[in-house]
């Protein structure tokens, strides 16, 4: 068979970030077990930055390493998202305009919370392996954002937010899909997938979220072993332990995907707790170290933990089989697999991620909840708009290279400006 | 099994789970969220529990107790219906 897999690979989370555990204090929550949660910092979208300023910030190295042959080639942008400003017009439409790409290409924007970056992935590598389009490429950009806003008198702010707020972030996966993976081959046909309907948590409101956290965390460990479980029944000879060298979870926190583990661990390999700690730590810390630093990206956090397995492993002993699983509430999960080697990480390294991760500013607390109450100008259903530079100068001026940010609203039009 | 052993079950792996509880004396009105367990606790130890007693139940199933004793009675109900 064909290989079809992840060619080229990037991620961009934002100008600026907040320490969560100051959050945390700042919000008097329970900080008692907050440790247990693992979470460390987050991104927070500015009012200039949008779902596709994101998107194309983390796509723009990936075209411009192409050939105008090899652009070409790209026939296909799928944007994964539950952030979408307009219920009709693809965000897909924006970034093949921004990125350039050429007209024969289908452009269109797909939905189903957390898992439609993995849902985008498949879509893509199945286009790949179909052979409809010979030697056809295909962008798939996971972009996704968490505004909380503040109405002027409201009292929102002394509300029980819980760990929403400090796990919620912000930012983007692109991945460009063929059959030349240089960064992560997919085992073909190697998918447990798993859903059903449940309301646990969701978006029926414009720029807020609702639903059950509780619920939302007790479906995704039951989807990840009945995924997994799936999983294993198709490919056959399956260890939860010694077939992956790694694992990418999505991790809407740490602490989540570390009780998933801990779950398939006892259940599957019925492992002590010193045993199911140093896996942990093993197999899935390279692919926490980004996403503590960034918080949930919903539909594009499995493709950041994977990001960051490929940057942070050990791959000195070659190739290595990485186990990836993907949730989205409502809800649908997908357990799969693929191959990583040495030269994937190399190829990987040259984005920069964990420098762009380091050159955020850091917003203080009075920062921050100024930006939730400006946060309203953008709100879905923003007609007009001018934002040109209004916003945390000291986020633009940390920047070390170009960036696009989100100039005005025209009309419902978005316009974009590039800012070095 | 009679409720009482879900209880106590439930009861001894609130206390694996948090250790800073042992000496606590349970009643069936205990929230484990008032005793400071976050979700990923709660849902450690009703996984726990379900190990314990061997038996599986969808956990989705199992989400809204609002204290030990309500969690305790919904697993009994489920595992032997």
């Amino acid at each position: 068979m064909m290989p079809v897999g992840i060619e080229a690979m990037n991620v961009f989370a934002g100008t600026s970030y907040v320490d969560v555990s100051k959050l945390a204090v700042h919000r008097g929550l329970e900080t008692a077990r907050f440790e247990n949660l693992l979470m460390k910092e987050k991104t927070v979208a500015l009012p200039d930055e949008d779902p596709v300023t994101f998107g194309v910030n983390a796509a723009k190295p990936i075209i411009d390493a192409l050939s105008e042959e090899e652009r070409d080639r790209i026939e296909m942008v799928i944007t994964a998202t539950e952030s979408a400003f307009d219920f009709g017009k693809s965000m897909s439409t924006y970034f093949h305009s921004l990125l350039g790409l050429g007209r024969n290409c289908r452009l269109f924007e797909i939905k189903v919370a957390c898992y439609s970056g993995v849902a985008a992935l498949q879509t893509a590598a199945n286009f790949v392996l179909s052979q409809t389009s010979p030697g056809a490429k295909a962008l798939v950009i996971a972009t996704d954002l968490t505004r909380f806003m503040v109405a002027e008198g409201g009292d929102a702010l002394s509300e029980d937010w819980s760990f929403a707020e400090p796990s919620g972030g912000a930012g983007a996966v692109a991945m460009l899909v063929s059959d030349n993976p240089k960064v992560f081959q997919i085992d073909v046909g190697a998918s447990g997938y798993y859903g059903h309907e449940v309301m646990d948590t969701c978006r029926p409101l414009p720029d807020s979220e609702a639903g059950n956290a509780e619920l939302s965390l007790l479906s995704y460990l039951d989807c990840c072993e009945n995924a997994f479980l799936e999983y294993q029944r198709r490919v056959g000879d399956v260890d939860f332990v010694d077939t992956f060298g790694y694992l990418a979870f999505h991790t809407p926190f740490g602490g989540m995907v570390k009780g998933a583990h801990r779950n398939l661990m006892r259940k599957m390999a019925k492992a002590r707790p010193a045993a199911i700690e140093e896996d942990f730590q093993r197999r899935m810390g390279p692919g926490l170290t980004y996403c503590r630093r960034v918080g949930n990206v919903m539909g594009a956090t499995t493709m950041l933990s994977l990001a960051s397995t490929i940057d942070n492993a050990d791959l000195s002993g070659g190739a290595q089989r990485v186990g990836c699983f993907s949730y989205g509430s409502g809800c649908c999960s997908e357990f799969f697999s693929g191959v990583v080697q040495p030269e994937s990480q190399t190829h990987l390294r040259r984005m920069g991620i964990a420098a762009s991760l380091d050159d955020r500013y850091e917003l203080d607390m009075a920062q921050y909840d100024l930006l939730l109450k400006s946060n309203d100008a953008v709100r879905f259903g923003t007609r007009n708009l001018e934002l040109a530079g209004t916003t945390v100068p000291e986020a633009r001026a940390s920047l070390g290279r170009e960036r696009l940010f989100l100039k005005r609203i025209d009309e419902f039009h978005r316009e974009y400006e590039w800012i070095s | 099994m009679p409720i009482q052993e879900v209880f106590d079950l439930v009861v001894k792996h609130t206390c694996e789970v948090m250790p800073e509880l042992d000496g606590h004396t349970f009643v069936a009105t205990d929230s484990l969220r008032d005793l400071g367990a976050n979700s990923m606790d709660r849902a450690e130890i009703i996984m726990m529990t379900l190990e314990s007693l061997s038996v599986t139940i969808p956990l989705v199933e199992l989400a809204g107790a609002n204290n030990i004793g309500e969690l305790a009675k919904l697993i009994h109900d489920k595992s032997t219906s």
